[in-house]
């Protein structure tokens, strides 16, 4: 039992440290586009310095003769979650098209929009999803999902021992990781007056009217039992009551004045906010423009999450699949996506190779997260689907929502 | 008559049916069939039959009021200020009324989003509406715009304004001025004028302008989310959650349900208030 806790940790940690920055940071922004998410990898290319003619122009035949050929892939992702030049880097070594998409901006909304179709065993028009471990696990469940070929796959031999063997999917045989981040507290020096080290800082009176909590439901129920002494990775219905119960009581009183996606970013940034539960990488991201800004993971704990690559079970390309997940678990690659995209991997060798191209980055606790910060971190529980009916309801309730 | 009857007659009886054909088609697609599946949903719920509707009643009773007084003060805003612009711009404009027009619905080349995105930095703690307001003394120092009742209804307002002005300017555009200058003929003044030549030939366009930012701002989730704090919440916000969130289909369908009851019901009341009976 403890060391499936324990595994995830690490792993989770990896690709979680990673994601946060660019992911979530980018979320609010893209939430206004009018449907410019999709970075199609012609304008990938075109931001990597336009390398996407060599191949076509015959220099490499394997690439032009397998592009001809039609060897595509179809991958979905959450916005600015990869660097610039690794989409190129694998069409030319592999000859296979790809289209990559950041249409992913929300667990429960993505699975709205994918769930009927995978339902009735229709094509998504995707060939790699990534999902957040408890959406990763619910598709599995589904049967949504097709197994990984490990015969295409010998980088899984680089896969961190930590994640191996996680429980929504042990032995890892439909998902794996791609980055993970951890949730913890972000906070304006200059508003609160002072140093902050505990999750329940944020309860303050002095603090009224200033302070918000997440709208994902395991990040802020989470946080807020670590704070009242109690472990998110068992949580219990009278655990999720407790902390419910305290998150209301404090958003009626007007403690709390709001619930938010990734927003909070700019109500700390623009100083409407003192302390917010908040995403490690987004404050990193925040810290460019406003350099007080900072965030912690609370001497109760943090919360630790994590993305996996998943193959729906409709995908007509699972081989060109395979390639890119084979691909992206060579340390090279994974570090070259690291340097663009600060989270946590979980391909080992990872740090090495980051060293070689970003020495600074591969120092930041934020991708090489020390043990004393690792043993802090906690997963919630993985829910089966009528828990987490059950507890979003008392969850939604105490968010006013 | 009688000649090109015999011979066009079935053509022409035919033809509205024709031209009505693919309207019709279009709404029974697109509305009739999901509205039904809609239906079928929220009696799914778990304890089977109306338990969803039981529990959209007794749970969000706070949210549904909530919804509608926010609406209610959005379209009273609205009217007070969209009306006099409206009569502005069709009676004294001029030149202008096109430009005008125009500028009225230019805040619509912008998406939705981006314009309560846009209050959202207005509103700010450390914005301009703040600094004015706490140099005038209507805000104390502590307090705060974003995350009110006052962002919220301001938004919606904000957001809707356009679909009460132009239905009120077209309604008085279309008043014969020869009915104003007869009034005035028979020593009406001109405020008598107003209010029983102009007020009561444009109260169509004050009923379609009200009902076209009333409904929409009952439903609306965008305003409530971004500019109100939790405890500003409004039913669309919660329709939205328990549909992707919380994924209780019975419940979020039942809740849509009862708001579409409630509209339904509210607008045929105050259409026979009103008395415009080619609407009622």
């Amino acid at each position: 039992m403890s060391r499936r806790e324990s595994d995830p940790r690490d792993a989770e940690l990896h690709a979680f440290l990673r994601q946060a920055i660019t992911r979530r940071g980018f979320i609010q922004r893209s939430a206004l586009g009018a449907g410019g998410l999709v970075l199609g990898n012609s304008l990938l290319a075109a931001c990597g310095g336009g390398k996407e003619g060599a191949p076509a122009a015959g220099a490499d035949s394997t690439a032009a003769t397998a592009a001809a050929g039609g060897k595509k892939l179809r991958i979905s992702n959450w916005p600015l979650y990869i660097d610039k030049q690794t989409v190129p880097d694998f069409e030319k070594a592999t000859g296979i098209k790809t289209e990559y998409t950041e249409d992913i901006n929300d667990n429960g909304e993505f699975f709205a929009k994918i769930d009927e179709p995978l339902k009735r065993n229709q094509s998504i028009d995707r060939d790699i999803i990534v999902l957040t471990d408890w959406m990763a696990g619910r598709l599995i469940n589904l049967g949504y999902v097709a197994p990984l070929d490990d015969a295409k796959f010998p980088n899984k031999a680089n896969l961190v021992d930590s994640v191996k063997d996680v429980s929504f999917d042990p032995g890892r045989k439909y998902s794996v990781p791609w980055l993970s981040g951890m949730t913890g507290i972000g906070y304006n020096p200059k508003k609160t007056g002072r140093e902050l080290t505990s999750i329940n800082d944020i309860f303050d009176p002095k603090f009224k009217g200033q302070v918000t909590m997440l709208t994902e439901m395991r990040d802020t129920l989470g946080l807020v039992m670590l704070g009242q002494g109690k472990d998110p990775t068992k949580a219990t219905k009278a655990d999720v009551a407790a902390a419910a119960a305290k998150i209301k009581k404090a958003r009626t009183g007007g403690q709390i004045r709001k619930f938010t996606g990734n927003d909070y970013a700019e109500d700390l940034a623009a100083g409407n906010i003192a302390i917010a539960f908040a995403w490690s990488g987004d404050i990193q991201g925040l810290a460019a423009d406003n350099p007080d800004l900072r965030w912690i993971a609370p001497k109760e704990g943090a919360m630790l999450y994590s993305d996996n690559m998943l193959i729906p079970k409709t995908s007509d390309r699972k081989d060109e699949a395979m390639a890119w997940i084979n691909y992206v678990y060579d340390p090279k690659h994974s570090a070259q996506i690291v340097a663009g995209a600060p989270y946590l991997s979980a391909a080992k060798g990872t740090g090495a190779e980051l060293a070689k191209i970003a020495p600074d980055l591969a120092k930041s606790s934020l991708v090489n997260p020390p043990d004393e910060l690792r043993a802090r971190l906690h997963v919630f529980r993985a829910l089966s689907d009528a828990e987490d009916t059950e507890f979003n309801r008392i969850f939604q309730d105490a968010i006013g929502a | 008559m009688a000649g090109t009857a015999s011979g066009g007659s079935r053509r022409s009886r035919l033809a509205p049916y024709l031209l009505v054909a693919p309207g019709v088609l279009w709404l029974v697609v697109f509305f009739v069939v999901p509205t039904i599946t809609l239906a079928q949903t929220s009696l799914t719920g778990v304890d089977g039959g109306w338990s969803a509707y039981h529990r959209a009643l007794t749970s969000y009773g706070t949210h549904f009021f909530r919804s509608f007084r926010y609406a209610l003060a959005a379209t009273l805003l609205a009217l007070a200020l969209g009306y006099p612009l409206a009569y502005f711009i069709a009676f004294r404009a001029g030149r202008l009324k096109n430009l005008l027009l125009g500028l009225v619905v230019l805040p619509f080349f912008t998406t939705f989003l981006v314009r309560t995105f846009a209050w959202k930095t207005i509103l700010n703690d450390g914005g301009p509406a703040v600094w004015l307001l706490q140099r005038l003394h209507i805000l104390g120092a502590s307090g705060r715009l974003l995350d009110t009742t006052v962002a919220v209804v301001g938004g919606l307002t904000y957001n809707f304004l356009p679909f009460m002005i132009l239905p009120i300017y077209v309604s008085l555009e279309k008043i014969d001025r020869r009915l104003v200058e007869a009034a005035e003929d028979l020593y009406s003044t001109p405020v008598g004028a107003f209010r029983k030549v102009v007020l009561p030939l444009s109260l169509p366009g004050v009923f379609a302008g009200s009902l076209l930012t009333f409904i929409p701002a009952a439903g609306d989730f965008i305003n409530a989310q971004l500019l109100g704090s939790p405890n500003q919440q409004m039913i669309g916000t919660v329709i939205q959650n328990q549909f992707l969130e919380v994924r209780d289909y019975p419940l979020a369908a039942s809740l849509s349900f009862v708001l579409m009851a409630v509209i339904t019901i509210g607008v045929l009341a105050y259409a026979r208030a009103l008395g415009t009976e080619d609407i009622a």
